[in-house]
């Protein structure tokens, strides 16, 4: 491109600056960024928690239930769990805003609730997880429903009653 | 005396920047590099300049998990640029260690050693990114002045 060329693209188009402190700046569709995570859909396999390369996806048992914390300012935004996660609880947002002050740095985190409650058929405590895919497949909106609610071993009691049904 | 008011509304409208690499795999420089040196981003609308000595900065960009080789380098460079300093931690890296974390030779988070202000987490953050905490350490630095 020869200068006069050049003049000519920046008369007509305007500067190849991103206006971006001034205006939003342009994000790829498939920009990989913070990570968010939805504990509705989640199985509580734990698998991302296995293959995050950095260690910044953490679960904890409390009271309240399986607890998930994936802490922004450790995460490498590799994609891993996402792409190892079964039931696509866990993905990552085009959003990049994160730089922040040093006051906030240990509040930077994607937090997420997995509740424990009474299984409805032992009555031991049991996480209220979603139902694996592949199991449940087939079943009517109802029974997953109820399927959902049962503690693990309450699960394969129901899934061979179902079969000999 | 009277000149100090005036000198500082001057100064402090272009804050010269000034990067540390302390053991960083390079990725978050070419971002840095990228940000200041590539019209397409072009920090300068900020009035931020790279500068070749630490005694001419005002802003300091950290990248690097700070290995323990590079750190009394690093503190030796970090204590030449003169006060008022805004440090920005660019990188998962100096932040918390990102996936070099409880490795044995390295330091991280370098906040036990070096007065962090700002931090801008990625692997590696993108240019943007990076002008956002630079927008943010000015502001500090303003405050500063």
């Amino acid at each position: 491109m020869n200068f006069l060329q050049l003049f000519a693209h920046n008369l007509t188009q305007g500067p190849f600056t991103d206006p971006f402190p001034f205006q939003p700046a342009p994000t790829a569709k498939r920009f990989r960024g913070k990570i968010e995570f939805d504990p509705e859909t989640c199985e509580g396999c734990r698998k991302c928690e296995k293959v995050c390369p950095a260690g910044a996806i953490r679960f904890t048992k409390t009271d309240k239930g399986l607890e998930f914390d994936c802490w922004h300012d450790s995460c490498v935004f590799c994609g891993n769990c996402e792409f190892h996660c079964p039931t696509n609880a866990i993905h990552q947002t085009q959003d990049w805003h994160l730089a922040h002050v040093q006051q906030d740095k240990y509040s930077m985190v994607a937090h997420g609730v997995i509740p424990s409650h009474e299984c409805p058929s032992c009555g031991k405590p049991a996480l209220f997880t979603a139902a694996p895919a592949n199991k449940v497949k087939g079943f009517s909106e109802a029974e997953i429903a109820e399927f959902r609610a049962l503690c693990p071993k309450c699960r394969g009691k129901y899934l061979r009653d179902r079969k000999s049904r | 005396m009277n000149m100090i008011p005036d000198f500082k509304s001057i100064a402090t409208k272009s804050p010269w920047i000034y990067r540390i690499n302390a053991g960083s795999c390079n990725g978050c420089d070419v971002e840095m590099a990228t940000t200041a040196l590539i019209p397409r981003y072009d920090i300068e609308r900020l009035g931020c300049q790279y500068c070749g000595s630490p005694r001419h900065a005002d802003i300091v960009l950290i990248s690097g998990p700070l290995t323990t080789k590079v750190m009394q380098a690093a503190l030796v460079v970090f204590n030449e640029i003169p006060d008022p300093k805004v440090t920005v931690a660019v990188g998962v890296c100096p932040i918390s260690g990102g996936i070099f974390r409880e490795s044995y030779s390295v330091k991280a988070p370098i906040d036990q050693y070096f007065p962090v202000d700002v931090n801008v987490p990625g692997c590696p953050p993108r240019p943007q990114a990076i002008i956002e905490g630079v927008a943010k350490a000015i502001e500090i630095w303003r405050e500063r002045m």
